[in-house]
């Protein structure tokens, strides 16, 4: 479906933009676009369980009310769903939007990745999902780049993955399907060694398939009725991360490791900060390898995407929190083609130049390690 | 003696014999209307304090007094003996019971220290 690569010239690298963490592409025909990227025994054994019918979002818990999580504005054509097609999206969000570099993030991958009960599947469909966006997004636009998605459910085949493309100009980064595994487990250490080489920073994202899928979280406290709940609550599973990361001495073990937590909006961390620091300070006997406060650790190591931008009743308040989260710490992000998605010129209006610079692109600059 | 803290012209109250004050073990004495707990480290330096966490308040005194376990790498535990640290028994910050300095934070909570002198045989608190 793509025409040639010279059809659309490629467009030099502007720093001077918006930088978006967080766009999620599609494939056009689900999991048989994947099937020119597997072997012929691994494509017949899809193609012979009709691996097609079981792709769909029906087989989530949480339907979005409305029937898709995509935008009806977004589609391409009335026939193709919104995010299946890079030119469109470089037009729709880039072009129109002054956005200079967007992060591709496959969550339908991720969810393949998931559905399916033979890791050794999960292990395929990334790879094959991988080469699939390297070869028919990455080529379109020097503006679009991507976070591989690895399969979580085997560490080590995660980490091979990592070092087989972590190298290329557009990966930026590593997408990790969240296990019911918490991130300071020993279990990860195959994938933050492989990140840490690369120097790739891990992309968390919920995956949508919480309680439901192949080792997925479940949600604190018991599953929930609906949709809105489970969306209002997505960041618990964000929260016992952070803290399983900052206690379990995973940034003394792994110094270079960069992490950033995509979509789960940003206020989250701020009362998670003040307990985690306040209790080290008395049970700091505990975890001795926590040197410094977590904070500290924080501050250094972890960045928050913005979206979904929470709305305090005075808009003011949201200064005093981008402030208590860190303003270094924050990388705007739109979630297209998402419903809930922000935009780069409503987003972080009363916020100082400098800040809203910070936000918008300097700090995905340095956590993405782009060039300047 | 050597306390580490700036004396002031305040008055002084004896509270007690060198012996009245084994090494490691908290003392609650009277100086005036304040209960002050007095300790004597393992280097044969007294300490005294007010009975006060600076924290939140709490009788710090009747805290335990013991080692600690400084730093270490991820997965390695290590003790440190010869630390004296005072835990506040409500929230357990540590103290060094040597500088009075809250252990391990770069922030801001010190025990109140006061001058102990000894003189004659008798040992005096300045509050």
């Amino acid at each position: 479906m793509d025409m040639p690569v010279a059809a659309h010239p490629v467009p030099a690298r502007s720093t001077d933009g918006v930088i978006d963490c967080d766009v999620h592409p599609l494939l056009p025909n689900g999991i048989r676009s994947l099937y020119p990227y597997m072997t012929e025994a691994w494509r017949e054994r899809f193609i012979r369980k009709r691996a097609h019918t079981t792709e769909s979002g029906l087989t989530l818990r949480y339907a979005q009310p409305n029937g898709t999580v995509v935008r009806d504005d977004a589609k391409p054509e009335a026939s193709m769903p919104g995010g299946s097609d890079p030119h469109f999206l470089v037009k729709d969000l880039l072009d129109a939007n002054g956005i200079s570099v967007a992060v591709l993030n496959s969550l339908q991958s991720a969810r393949f990745c998931s559905v399916h009960a033979s890791v050794d599947e999960s292990i395929v469909i990334a790879s094959a999902s991988n080469d699939y966006y390297i070869e028919n997004w990455l080529t379109v636009d020097e503006r679009l780049t991507y976070a591989p998605v690895v399969p979580s459910q085997d560490p080590a085949a995660a980490a091979a993955e990592i070092r087989r493309i972590g190298a290329h100009r557009q990966v930026v980064a590593v997408a990790v399907p969240p296990l019911a595994i918490l991130m300071g487990n020993r279990y990860w250490w195959p994938i933050f060694e492989a990140a840490q080489e690369m120097d790739l920073p891990l992309l968390l994202h919920v995956s949508g398939s919480e309680g439901v899928y192949n080792g997925a979280p479940m949600p604190a406290g018991g599953m929930p009725d609906t949709y809105i709940e489970r969306y209002v609550t997505l960041g618990q599973g964000a929260e016992s991360n952070l803290n399983s990361l900052v206690m379990s001495g995973t940034f003394e073990r792994f110094p270079r490791l960069r992490i950033l937590f995509v979509e789960y909006g940003f206020v989250w961390p701020v009362p998670l900060m003040l307990r985690m620091d306040r209790l080290w300070r008395g049970l700091r006997h505990e975890v001795p390898w926590v040197k410094k406060s977590p904070t500290d650790y924080v501050a250094e190591h972890v960045w928050f995407t913005t979206q979904p931008i929470e709305e305090p009743r005075d808009p003011r308040d949201l200064e005093r929190l981008v402030r208590m989260v860190g303003v270094d710490n924050l990388c705007f992000s739109t979630d297209y083609p998402h419903w809930d998605n922000d935009m780069p010129m409503q987003a972080f209006r009363l916020l100082p130049q400098e800040d809203r610079d910070r936000i918008m692109r300097i700090n995905a600059r340095n956590v993405l390690r782009l060039p300047r | 003696m050597e306390t580490g803290v700036q004396a002031r012209q305040k008055p002084r109250h004896a509270v007690g014999t060198p012996a009245d004050f084994p090494a490691g073990k908290m003392v609650m004495v009277r100086a005036g209307e304040q209960e002050i707990g007095v300790v004597r480290l393992r280097d044969g330096e007294l300490r005294a304090m007010r009975n006060w966490c600076p924290h939140k308040g709490a009788p710090i005194c009747r805290g335990l007094i013991g080692g600690t376990w400084p730093p270490s790498e991820p997965g390695k535990l290590d003790y440190d003996g010869t630390q004296e640290v005072l835990v506040c028994p409500w929230h357990g910050f540590e103290y060094d019971l040597k500088s009075g300095r809250e252990m391990y934070e770069t922030g801001t909570t010190r025990l109140r220290l006061y001058p102990v002198t000894v003189e004659d045989g008798q040992v005096y608190v300045t509050v």
